[in-house]
């Protein structure tokens, strides 16, 4: 509780002790704008896998807040990632969201760069007085820039910690998503992108540990979930499963088996690809994994996963994007990943199914987004800002963590609590009070 | 030949079988009459759903599919918006109204099987906004006689939207 921090203004919208949360902090573009300042603009931001990106040339235009940039592979190999605006009146260099260039050519008055953002030429170099020196007019660099796992993550404060350091406990489970086969996970098509008239954190909450919304939102894709229902009790919140909290708001909630299920109707692990996960994990990381039902969480502050079942011993790899759009919209990209040793029949299930459930028709997402929305536009208002959001569930246990220690990050059961949420809540107050806090 | 116009036009007598069974079709999803939509369904169904990546127009269009069901996870799919305990999205239902149109069916050269381009115009309306939604794009069908009707064996609906707006496509296309 010690790491909420007022604004400079004295703002605070989590009262740690209360166990509540201003709605303003879900509706505002006061909010969201100091959210722009304080962490998008500021601290690491997830932009892209770079699997997306394979050949020279290949770029995706992404958004850290409100800055477009560009995720390019320079002629070297190297990923770059660069302002998308031209240096000489800020027209956008790439105007779609994915392609292949050989250089960056603007179309306003000709100024071209190269993939590495070097200026080339103005087109009217002969104009220009000896004192401009173009080296220093290339296209603004992000000055943070490291992939994790694959992951591309940049930042525009040159003062971040390492990325491994911001990561801290939470990469350990990353690599379980992200590193378990020795070729690493590829993306399997272009991200779905939609538009949701709600605040970007609920996206955060739901997926950081949000095991309570599960059967009332997801009361059909859960009735109709053929496999479970002919075992009900298929997986539990109690038991082995559990919640981690990590340091700088990172988090992550894991559902495993009911204990006593049959092997063979709940197969967890992909058979073709068991060799490859004790290749690359831990004996630890191995454990963690089996049984594991449902695997999803949030890295601080808008980069979230999920690893679903999509059939048995098939698993398919969800990345999401919560791109904020103001205080009271967002937009989504969402990605299926899958191993890439996986063979071909393997990664188009997984990608049937992965989006089938969580994508731009998913049929958890169609029933998720409608109930965001709606909380979104029902706390738009004065009135209803007088009554803070409850995380109540949260205070019994956030300071009873497991004893046990065996994973990184603290742990605490049962997993259908609201610890790691308002953690992340905690989290996202001590960053917007202190802008020296990464 | 880019998917949206046929090679050879199929005789009037087809055209005409084609555009009824697709406004019927139409009726019948805007009715959420699901039960007899998913009869006019071959057991073999495949029904994909594509949006469209912004790129270089030398690049050439690249599309993804955003829905790519089997006749097994299709009957997930409507069961849950069809039954007001198993969905929020469509509880309390969206309003929608299909517009079919331009319609080109090809001489597939077989009479027991069709295939059909056409325009698809979904206006739809979510609970209390003033102002609906629409989704636009080109379908094309393979129809398949089957017990002396027409059914659908394969449906490809390629939309022309790249970020997709309000929420999830929540409706069948």
């Amino acid at each position: 509780m010690d790491d909420v921090r007022h604004t400079a203004r004295g703002e605070s919208w989590v009262d740690a002790a209360a166990g509540t949360v201003s709605r303003e902090a879900f509706v505002s573009d006061d909010v969201f704008r100091l959210e722009l300042d304080r962490i998008f603009h500021r601290l690491w931001i997830f932009l892209a896998h770079d699997s997306e990106i394979p050949s020279p040339g290949d770029y995706v235009v992404r958004s850290m807040g409100s800055v477009p940039v560009l995720v390019v592979r320079g002629s070297d190999g190297e990923l770059r990632v660069l302002l998308n605006s031209c240096r000489h009146r800020g027209t956008k260099l790439c105007r779609g969201e994915a392609g292949n260039a050989r250089h960056f050519v603007c179309p306003y008055h000709g100024w071209s760069y190269a993939l590495d953002g070097r200026l080339i030429t103005t087109s009217y170099d002969g104009h220009l007085p000896p004192e401009m020196d173009k080296a220093d007019w290339g296209l603004v660099p992000v000055p943070r820039l490291e992939t994790y796992r694959g992951l591309v993550f940049a930042a525009w404060d040159p003062g971040v910690p390492a990325l491994s350091d911001y990561l801290g406990d939470i990469a350990w489970y990353l690599d379980t998503l992200f590193w378990r086969s020795p070729q690493g996970m590829e993306v399997l098509a272009p991200p779905h992108r939609w538009r949701v008239r709600a605040n970007w954190k609920i996206g955060a909450l739901n997926f950081i540990g949000d095991s309570q919304h599960v059967r009332t939102t997801h009361a059909g894709p859960i009735t109709l979930d053929r496999v479970r229902s002919e075992k009900d009790g298929f997986y539990v919140t109690g038991g082995d499963s559990f919640q981690v909290v990590t340091d700088r708001g990172h988090g992550c909630t894991l559902t495993y088996l009911a204990p006593g299920m049959k092997e063979e109707n709940y197969l967890t692990h992909p058979p073709a690809l068991g060799a490859a996960y004790a290749e690359t994990l831990g004996a630890d990381q191995l454990a963690m994994l089996h049984h594991l039902r449902v695997f999803v969480g949030n890295v601080f502050p808008n980069f979230s996963f999920i690893e679903s079942q999509v059939a048995l011993g098939e698993k398919a790899v969800i990345v999401r994007q919560w791109q904020p759009l103001g205080g009271t919209e967002m937009e989504v990209l969402s990605w299926v990943l899958a191993e890439r040793e996986a063979d071909d029949g393997y990664k188009q299930r997984a990608l049937r199914h992965g989006f089938h459930n969580f994508g731009a028709a998913g049929v958890f997402e169609q029933d998720d987004l409608e109930i965001w929305a709606s909380a979104t536009q029902a706390s738009d208002n004065p009135i209803a800002q007088r009554y803070p959001y409850s995380f109540h569930s949260s205070l019994p246990f956030d300071r009873s963590p497991c004893e046990q220690g065996r994973w990184p990050g603290t742990t605490y059961r049962p997993s259908n609590t609201e610890v790691a949420q308002f953690a992340f809540m905690r989290r996202w107050q001590a960053a917007m009070g202190s802008p020296d806090r990464a | 030949m880019n998917g949206e116009a046929p090679a050879k036009a199929s005789d009037d007598a087809a055209f005409v079988e084609v555009l009824r069974f697709l406004h019927r079709e139409a009726a019948l999803l805007d009715g959420r009459d699901y039960a007899a939509w998913l009869g006019l369904l071959t057991g073999d169904i495949r029904y994909v759903v594509t949006a469209r990546v912004s790129r270089p127009a030398e690049q050439g269009p690249l599309d993804y599919a955003i829905v790519d069901e089997d006749a097994d996870t299709l009957g997930l799919r409507v069961r849950q918006i069809s039954d007001p305990k198993l969905t929020w999205a469509e509880n309390p239902a969206t309003l929608t109204r299909r517009f079919v149109s331009n319609l080109e069916v090809e001489d597939a050269g077989a009479p027991n099987h069709h295939v059909a381009h056409s325009n698809l115009l979904v206006y739809r309306q979510r609970g209390t906004a003033p102002d609906g939604d629409f989704y636009a794009g080109r379908r094309r069908d393979v129809l398949r006689r089957v017990d002396g009707s027409l059914r659908i064996a394969d449906r490809l609906v390629r939309l022309d939207h790249n970020v997709l707006f309000d929420g999830s496509l929540s409706v069948i296309l």
